[in-house]
């Protein structure tokens, strides 16, 4: 028997479709070979892997946003953000301190000088100027959100005026309705992928929008290098550094994005 | 299977099948405190944390997928000891630093330990074919990806333009190249020896 001929018997059994002449034959296979019995097993294994994960992508995806979402509020009840906030108070204070004693280390000058506390307000500001440029960027300085304009194709028109209008106004979910809708008819539309993601990205159904993205920066659409600008605004909405700066890195010195895209970077770095 | 006495605790499994939100903020409320506790001590901090139980849950949520997970043990100690032993194993990947293993904070019994260790089988299993997937030719995964989600094999016929028979025979190719490529791999030969 050839592989072919056995894979087929394989693949028929998994969906039920064995006559009663290759149930047999199947089985005095097995008998035959313990070892063409172990490899329908992981065949066996392999298609309901296939059947459950191919089936699943977006619902596992909904699952992290979820999970991602909770496990943000939960974590930021306790943040530790606040313990850099302290030392960069308890430095602050320190200055102070030190500024005021080096001051009254010399107690026998009559008047403590006016200019000490100019010193440690400036020195104050310049530690807060400091840590702020220091914090890290986030998306809504870098999003720019583009506008939504399709040309008008046909029967579709309608749709497209209301996934449009709800994009243009903002009304992400609804904007998300409309594409999807759009895009079962219309599958490899680039177009309105790229504004689908871009409207799931809104809402923070991160992995959904990833999904979306990845798809558009691997192909080779005009929405091949916003794509990857987006996804790495995605990145950064979730404060996953490493990841924004890996995507910015790919941006070609001719995208349209490309000089925001160095400006994050620099300031990732 | 029918009569295995389900744990009360199957109640979050179920609510990371239906996505639910209410019951998985309490997975969070009840169980997450012990385990931030366990990798803040062990090198890590909450953030790193965070990453390890969602892992965690996703993980746990593929099984139940995939195999109808059905837990007869509490969800307490078999969650924990997938995260410490997830966080352990990523410190051992990480670097070569001394890891503490502290033993001492959950009461182990011994069905938790072995659902934690299917957990586990599971997951590694699912990271293996889900990498050979990968390494796929790609008219082999688009045509696996359509005849999987299309679930009629007459509609992805008609949609590919081909007969009934052609698509089965060439989908059952593709799996069996699946299986070869699994079945070479050596860490499945490992896996083998753990089951």
């Amino acid at each position: 028997m050839t592989p072919e001929e056995k894979y087929e018997l394989f693949e028929k059994s998994c969906g039920n479709e064995l006559s009663i002449n290759e149930k047999a034959r199947l089985n005095k296979l097995f008998d035959e070979d313990d070892a063409v019995k172990k490899e329908f097993q992981l065949y066996k294994e392999l298609h309901s892997h296939l059947d459950t994960n191919l089936n699943t992508e977006n619902e596992q995806a909904a699952l992290t946003d979820s999970l991602k979402k909770l496990g943000d509020n939960y974590f930021a009840k306790k943040p530790e953000k606040k313990v850099v906030k302290e030392a960069q108070k308890e430095d602050k204070e320190k200055v102070k301190k030190q500024i005021e004693t080096t001051t009254t280390k010399k107690p026998k000058v009559i008047k403590i000088p006016a200019w000490s506390y100019a010193v440690a307000a400036s020195v104050a500001i310049i530690f807060g100027v400091y840590f702020f440029s220091q914090s890290s960027p986030v998306y809504n300085d870098f999003a720019t959100i583009p506008e939504l304009s399709i040309s008008e194709r046909g029967d579709a028109a309608e749709m497209v005026k209301n996934a449009e209008n709800a994009f243009n106004s903002k009304k992400y979910v609804v904007a998300e309705k409309y594409l999807s809708e759009l895009i079962s008819r219309d599958k490899n539309n680039a177009e309105y992928q790229f504004y689908y993601g871009i409207s799931l990205l809104q809402q923070d159904k991160y992995s959904n929008a990833t999904a979306i993205f990845k798809k558009l920066y691997q192909g080779n659409s005009v929405y091949k290098y916003k794509s990857i600008w987006f996804e790495a605004l995605n990145q950064l909405k979730q404060k996953k550094y490493d990841q924004c700066a890996e995507l910015l890195k790919t941006l070609p010195e001719d995208a349209e994005d490309y000089k925001q895209a160095q400006k994050l970077l620099k300031k990732l770095q | 299977m029918g009569n295995i006495k389900l744990h009360t605790d199957q109640k979050y499994i179920e609510a990371l099948l239906k996505n639910d939100t209410a019951v998985l903020k309490e997975i969070y409320e009840n169980f997450a405190p012990k385990v931030v506790g366990y990798i803040k001590k062990n090198n890590g901090d909450a953030s790193r944390a965070q990453d390890i139980i969602q892992e965690t849950l996703i993980t746990i949520y593929k099984q139940a997928r995939e195999k109808g997970l059905q837990l007869t043990c509490p969800f307490d100690a078999y969650f924990f000891l997938l995260c410490k032993r997830k966080w352990l194993n990523e410190l051992k990947k990480s670097s070569g630093k001394e890891v503490t293993i502290n033993e001492g904070i959950v009461s182990v019994d011994d069905e938790s330990v072995r659902f934690a260790e299917e957990t586990e089988i599971f997951n590694a299993k699912h990271e293996l074919f889900t990498e050979m997937f990968d390494q796929l030719g790609k008219a082999c995964k688009e045509l696996l990806k359509v005849t999987f989600t299309i679930k009629s094999m007459e509609e992805v016929a008609q949609k590919l333009g081909q007969s009934y028979a052609y698509v089965r025979k060439k989908k059952s190719l593709c799996i069996g190249q699946l299986t070869q490529l699994v079945q070479n791999a050596p860490r499945f030969n490992q896996l083998k020896n753990l089951l």
